[in-house]
């Protein structure tokens, strides 16, 4: 969780990894910021695993819906707040960032990116 | 409370690897209080396993079900440790009791938020450990009980492994592989309250096949080739696993009459429960403790002397009791390095921070 994201022979996503509304000039700096924060234990990065469902910019404010695979991940606090560092270092200062955490609809391996999968020889 | 706990983790760590010495032939300097000392041998078992495990693991599911009273497990449990190291075993062995009800419950509440495999072997984890603490305060031997404490360690990472390979192309037949193995180390456990050679080679082929189940399914097979701390953690992993495997052989051998009861204690607890605690440390602590660590390769000097220390113990010192002494020195010096890596990582995490 402390070291450089990395993600290991897979392509960058394309920035539709995940739903997005908001200013078109945001989208590509937020989709690196999220794919920055890396679940170390796994190697990929949280929107390779699939766990970001959506961002909305809107009324001053950066809304990720993102997942877990478990719920009785101890780890989910760290990689919350590492979503919210990444994401206030690349959105304008006056906007506040929150992360909601989300368990509907449940994680599935569908939600992964193609070269997740390829990583993990699928 | 994290004061608290702390103190309890310590205090359980210290005394279980002082007694662990003790066992293992190793003279210790002078410390001043020897029936202390005596009480840490006699409970070495319950403090490593229930007084310091429990007590981690019940705070690891505490912080993830986000329950105040949920603290009151991984509180029981250093507590009991605490009450068996002041000659108290009784109240011990009522708080581990304790503990691991409260554990099973938090257990329930994470099975009704997400009704998924990995959670229900959780729960049936913390019910192994409810078993075991059931016949420690029944007052039954270390043969019935030890099968049970393993059990609770053994499934909960298990349970743990399990939840990654969703990661992997699912195989329906190996999950199911996976249920028949861990019900065969209920039934091991179970049996061997009865029969020490029925129950010790059930659960001691149980263990042998939960090795090979992880070798070939576990995603550290492929986080292997990624770089940095997931490769670490992934060393960790496959090395304890081979452990895992010898521990099975071992207690198998156990069963049958051979002398071989330190290597599947240890091959088990050391070898494979230890590389997973190495493992999983640098994720872990940011977590439970808000220490954040900084990874490097020095994470890898704790992890050889662990292995190495345990090839000396285990393997050169299975017919020298000085080199199985000698190895269990070096077994805690290689838990002591492991301590100063973590306290040095999270140092140089802060000075790393502070430079930024």
């Amino acid at each position: 969780m402390t070291e450089p994201g990395h993600e290991p022979d897979a392509p960058a996503p394309p920035a539709s990894a995940f739903p997005y509304e908001g200013p078109e000039e945001l989208r590509q700096p937020i989709t690196d910021a999220l794919c920055r924060v890396v679940d170390p234990e796994v190697a990929l990065n949280i929107v390779d695993v699939g766990l970001v469902y959506g961002v909305t910019v809107a009324d001053g404010m950066v809304q990720a819906n993102v997942t877990m695979t478990s719920a009785a991940c101890p780890v989910t606090d760290v990689i919350v707040g590492d979503i919210e560092r990444e994401l206030d270092a690349v959105v304008p200062a006056d906007l506040l960032v929150h992360v909601e955490l989300v368990w509907f609809p449940p994680w599935t391996p569908d939600r992964m990116s193609l070269g997740a999968k390829r990583f993990m020889g699928w | 409370m994290t004061p608290v706990l702390l103190a309890l983790l310590a205090a359980c760590l210290l005394t279980a690897i002082c007694g662990g010495l003790l066992r293992a032939g190793v003279r210790l300097p002078d410390m001043g209080d020897e029936v202390l000392l005596g009480r840490a041998a006699v409970a070495h078992a319950a403090l490593m396993i229930c007084g310091f495990l429990g007590t981690v693991l019940g705070i690891e599911r505490a912080v993830a079900v986000k329950l105040r009273a949920a603290f009151i497990a991984p509180i029981a449990a250093g507590l009991g440790g605490v009450c068996l190291l002041l000659g108290r075993e009784s109240a011990g062995a009522v708080l581990e009791l304790a503990a691991a009800l409260v554990f099973v419950a938090v257990n329930v509440v994470v099975v009704r938020r997400q009704r998924a495999a990995h959670t229900v072997l959780l729960l049936a984890a913390g019910l192994c450990w409810f078993a075991g603490n059931a016949l420690f305060a029944a007052g039954q031997d270390s043969g019935a009980i030890l099968p049970w404490w393993f059990a609770f360690l053994v499934m909960t990472i298990a349970a743990e492994r399990l939840e990654m390979t969703r990661l992997m192309r699912r195989r329906p037949a190996a999950q199911l592989a996976l249920y028949g193995v861990l019900a065969m180390m209920a039934v091991g456990a179970a049996l061997s309250a009865a029969s020490t050679l029925l129950g010790g080679l059930v659960y001691g082929i149980s263990l042998l096949a939960l090795a090979a189940w992880l070798g070939a399914f576990d995603i550290a097979r492929r986080t292997l080739f990624a770089p940095g701390l997931s490769r670490y953690m992934a060393i960790c992993l496959l090395t304890g696993y081979a452990w895992l495997a010898i521990a099975g052989a071992a207690w198998m051998m156990t069963a049958i009459g051979w002398p071989a009861r330190d290597l599947a204690l240890h091959a088990l607890g050391l070898g494979f429960i230890f590389s997973m605690i190495m493992g999983h440390a640098p994720v872990i602590l940011p977590a439970v403790a808000r220490v954040k660590l900084r990874f490097g390769l020095w994470f890898y000097l704790p992890l050889a002397a662990l292995h190495l220390s345990l090839l000396v113990r285990l393997g050169l010192g299975l017919a020298n009791p000085q080199l199985r002494a000698a190895g269990a020195l070096l077994n805690a010096g290689a838990i002591a390095l492991f301590a100063i890596t973590a306290v040095g990582s999270a140092i140089a995490w802060r000075l790393t921070r502070e430079a930024h």
